[in-house]
């Protein structure tokens, strides 16, 4: 039998070519070394960004010159701080003219409490910049409804929540996600809520074509070593998810030796 | 003369274009995008762009984020 190579695996979204199925967010990073060594070692090939008014006297580190010199990463500046469409709309635009990028994360959380998505807001500001030709990347509710209504305003894909934003919850939204995967003909990116390199395996197993994590890697012991365990696990899941997971069992265990009792004396 | 830079009264001390006033708070060289009273002024004419008394300026950049 032939071993077989790799098979080129990409996806596609707003009309451009990836091959990594992780995207990483650029907060929270001790520092823009940290997180420049992490986006290296997650092989991601797209990374958010926020936009921020400049301070009085600027002394956060350089964000874009680290991203930048790694090459080959596309940015994707979010709406963040945005209350409500007319603002997110408002961010897009100056974003767009800082990363020379058309994709936006389209992320409207009025309430700092619980950080969820304002799906009326979020719907209203992706069919306004779908139409200004955004690629618009929505962070969502993990709601099927929507999910389509989003897609039919020309969304490029979907980023509904696995839990909320830095909880490290998981995939506690898995059902709703199952229903968003049955109908969805843009990609699925599972967006905030991940903790785990094993939640990630689980959201490509399920079907989803990528996964955002961003606290997940950046306030983990070891964030280098934490987004190489992520890429690892994002390409297990989605190779399992090619392959097709094996039928569950009817309750009964099946046997994978052969049970005969060669133990037992034969006859003559 | 008197601007609101991000906000902010700010006294210009002696800037008279969009591109003076980036000089004169030490942020000429960084990747910013400039707001003039509500319009995006393009990097490429902001020293032909001048400042009056009253000017609104808001100033942003990329930083990390999720």
């Amino acid at each position: 039998m032939k071993r077989q190579g790799k098979i080129r695996d990409e996806w596609i979204v707003g009309g451009h070519r990836f091959s990594s199925r992780l995207l990483m967010g650029t907060g929270k990073f001790q520092d823009a070394e940290t997180m420049a060594g992490a986006v290296l070692a997650s092989g991601t090939q797209i990374v958010t960004v926020a936009l921020r008014r400049v301070g009085r006297i600027p002394q956060e580190d350089d964000m874009l010159g680290p991203l930048q010199q790694l090459g080959g990463i596309t940015l994707m500046p979010n709406t963040s701080g945005a209350r409500n469409a007319s603002e997110a709309i408002r961010a897009a635009r100056l974003g767009r003219d800082l990363s020379g990028s058309p994709f936006v994360k389209v992320e409207i959380h009025p309430n700092p409490h619980h950080l969820m998505p304002d799906p009326i807001e979020t719907f209203e500001a992706a069919r306004v910049l779908a139409a200004e030709g955004f690629v618009v990347m929505p962070y969502m509710p993990a709601d099927p409804v929507l999910a389509k209504r989003l897609e039919d305003v020309g969304c490029a894909s979907l980023m509904p929540l696995g839990s909320a934003i830095g909880s490290g919850h998981g995939l506690a939204t898995a059902e709703m996600l199952r229903l968003i995967l049955r109908d969805a003909r843009i990609p699925v990116i599972v967006d905030a809520g991940l903790r785990s390199p094993s939640e990630a395996a689980a959201a490509l197993e399920m079907g989803c074509d990528a996964v955002l994590v961003n606290s997940a890697v950046a306030a983990s012991g070891d964030p280098i070593a934490m987004a190489a365990a992520f890429a690892q696990a994002v390409e297990a899941g989605r190779t399992a998810h090619r392959a097709g997971l094996m039928p569950r069992g009817g309750g009964a265990a099946l046997a994978t030796s052969p049970l005969t009792a060669f133990l037992s004396v034969e006859g003559p | 003369m008197k601007l609101t830079v991000n906000g902010e009264a700010y006294e210009a001390r002696q800037a008279e274009s969009v591109a003076a006033l980036l000089e004169e708070m030490g942020i000429g060289g960084r990747a910013v995008v400039v707001v003039l009273n509500d319009e995006v002024i393009p990097a490429s004419t902001r020293s032909t762009c001048g400042l009056r008394e009253g000017d609104c300026v808001d100033l942003f950049r990329l930083v990390g984020g999720g």
